[in-house]
């Protein structure tokens, strides 16, 4: 956890709210006055929370728990009127915010217990303040901004937390729904292995031939059950990646030799001579503009036609263009390539664009698409080049 | 009972399948066609009347579950076996709802699949000429849950049509029909399939009972009358083609 982010945060709203080191003063002023009244503030807390189902059904552990988070209300509380309002200070309050996420309690009683401390806090404050009204009408108002500042950060580690679990949970969901559609399209491959196995075994006529063709079959659905697989590992696994500065023409002399294209398709290459180099990480470079590619053949085949691959600098980025003159996508399904188990190709399961797109994501690029049904498509890879801005 | 071989149409996108299919299905004995997507297809079954069609489900372009739809419409005679990755999905579901006989997952059982086949190819044909399309779509269902295959005509130039591309065993004619009689009917099946059983519908008993009188002296096996007691007119059915 970046604690000097978190505390800057604090700094900057400290300053928004007008917080200055004479509210800091005032507030450790208190602790004294408030000291005997600690254990009352605590228990009330605590039968508060007693009353209410909702609130209730995170403590779990009985008596015990809440003997400790008595204590550690305690500590809370003490922290709260000590006038040291440090970077320690900040990440314990930040902790109890990802504390309320990890048991599971609701943001809202977060803040409705917070209010509640507030009045006890408070009333206690009115009932044992033995100096002038104006300082204690100030000191009240340091009061409030503390437990404001307080309540801010303990919003933002909850949201934070929370969204770090939403997001590790749709990756899973993800890589669960994947796991599915890769079971399926396996069974493709498989039918052709077992049909070829068994038409050798029973047929009665073997020709060298025909056997010939059936093994290349076997050999040839194996090679394509393996690529399922592969991209399932690579979904799953996409490492962080390398940034270093990636030719943009280099790379896709490599792609178009490790990808070979059919003989129907005309390709044509313009990149200006002053490209600047992307920022990327050469090999998962490589995997976007090869499924790019391999995606535009297959729009285009059996009849072929052209591709053009084009780059152009932009405003401290690098964006490549990949065109084919091939079937086009429908707009009902421009939204839904992006989502890993679409794919108009029975025999894709539609990882190739999301693992494209979340290379391109963690390269801090864009992926756009134009299409026009019937006449083809543009992919445009945006990266930020390596000579920085332009 | 056609004395030449049954007529099947594989239908998979994957070029390998259809491959494997065709010769597997070819080896023992059946004419076979193949199709790598839903228009191709259905030009095949346009100039076809393929016996049972082999589809996938997931399908570039259209898809199996359109693919039979449109099938059914231009052939309802075709037996339809789904082979298919996907199984146990909805659409897998729809089929059968649509009118798809069995669902298979891939990979697939071979025997299971060669049996199903060799069965549909032995259920008998009905052909039912009546331009009331709702009832014909009923009794398609009833008919083809009992085990028969189930042509469509409504009309006595798609009767015609009908009668040259199988030969039926049973024809059952309405007697009242848009531009010809049930009469008529009648007639071109003697001509064109003397082998077949004929069952006479009406639903005008009164208004067509000379008619039917007629015909039945003629030589038409039986006469039912709408609204029809289905259990009879199933018996009918069945001893028409016991003979099977």
């Amino acid at each position: 956890m970046p604690w000097d982010k978190v505390y800057r945060l604090y700094s900057e709203l400290q300053q928004y709210v007008g917080w200055t080191e004479d509210d800091a003063r005032r507030v450790g002023a208190i602790s004294v006055l408030i000291e005997p009244h600690v254990a009352a503030l605590i228990d009330d807390f605590y039968a508060e929370i007693d009353r209410h189902p909702q609130a209730r059904k995170v403590i779990t552990g009985g008596a015990e728990q809440i003997a400790r988070l008595k204590q550690t209300l305690r500590g809370w509380l003490h922290d709260l009127v000590s006038g040291r309002y440090d970077q320690d200070y900040v990440s314990r309050r930040w902790r109890v915010g990802f504390r309320h996420v990890e048991i599971g309690l609701a943001q809202v009683f977060t803040n409705a217990a917070l209010s509640r401390l507030r009045r006890g806090l408070l009333q206690t404050l009115d009932g044992v303040w033995n100096g002038d009204f104006a300082e204690l009408l100030a000191t009240r108002q340091s009061l409030n901004l503390l437990l404001d500042l307080d309540l801010a950060i303990i919003e933002n580690a909850y949201q934070t937390e929370f969204r770090l679990r939403q997001q590790r949970s749709d990756r899973l969901a993800t890589i669960g729904q994947v796991a599915g559609g890769v079971a399926h399209e396996l069974r493709n491959p498989l039918n052709v292995v077992q049909t070829s196995i068994y038409y050798l075994m029973h047929t009665p006529t073997p020709n060298p031939e025909k056997v010939r063709q059936h093994l290349e079959r076997i050999e040839r659905q194996i090679g394509l059950a393996d690529r399922v697989i592969a991209a399932l590992s690579d979904f799953a696994r996409l490492p962080v990646p390398e940034l270093k500065p990636v030719s943009a023409p280099e790379t896709m002399k490599e792609v178009l030799e490790l990808n070979p294209l059919p003989e129907q398709i005309a390709v044509a290459l313009d990149f200006p001579a002053d490209l600047p180099p992307m920022l990327g990480d050469a090999r998962q470079l490589q995997i976007v503009f090869s499924n790019l590619i391999r995606n535009a053949r297959d729009a285009m085949l059996p009849k072929g036609g052209s591709l053009t691959i084009t780059a152009e600098p932009m405003d401290g980025e690098v964006a490549v263009m990949i065109a084919d003159t091939g079937v086009g996508i429908p707009p009902e399904s421009l939204e839904r390539i992006m989502e890993p188990l679409y794919s108009t190709k029975a025999r894709g399961i539609g990882l190739g664009l999301a693992i494209t797109r979340s290379i391109i994501d963690k390269h801090g690029g864009r992926l756009q698409v134009a299409s026009e049904q019937g006449v083809g498509s543009r992919f445009t890879v945006s990266l930020p080049s390596a000579g920085g801005a332009k | 009972m056609t004395k030449e071989a049954p007529r099947l149409l594989v239908v998979d996108d994957e070029v390998d399948t259809c491959a494997n299919l065709s010769d597997i299905l070819t080896d023992l004995g059946y004419r076979v066609d193949v199709a790598y997507d839903g228009l191709s297809a259905l030009e095949l079954v346009q100039q076809n009347a393929y016996d049972v069609a082999l589809l996938d489900l997931k399908m570039p372009g259209m898809d199996g579950l359109e693919l039979y739809r449109r099938i059914k419409q231009v052939q309802a005679g075709t037996v339809a076996i789904v082979v298919t990755a996907y199984a146990s999905s909805n659409t897998a579901n729809e089929a059968l709802a649509a009118g798809a006989w069995k669902i298979l997952p891939k990979p697939v059982d071979l025997s299971k699949l060669l049996a199903l086949v060799g069965e549909a190819v032995g259920q008998p044909i009905v052909l039912i000429v009546d331009d009331d399309h709702d009832l014909c779509q009923s009794l398609w269902d009833l008919f083809r849950e009992r085990g028969y295959r189930v042509c469509l005509a409504h009309d006595p130039p798609d009767a015609a049509e009908r009668l040259k591309q199988r030969a039926h065993d049973v024809v059952m004619i309405d007697m009242k029909l848009p531009q010809g009689s049930g009469a008529d009917v009648f007639r071109l099946v003697r001509r064109a399939n003397p082998q077949a059983r004929t069952v006479l519908i009406t639903g005008l008993r009164g208004e067509m009972e000379q008619l039917v009188e007629q015909t039945l002296a003629e030589g038409a096996d039986a006469a039912c009358y709408k609204p029809f007691d289905v259990p009879a007119l199933l018996e009918t059915l069945e001893n028409l083609t016991k003979h099977e």
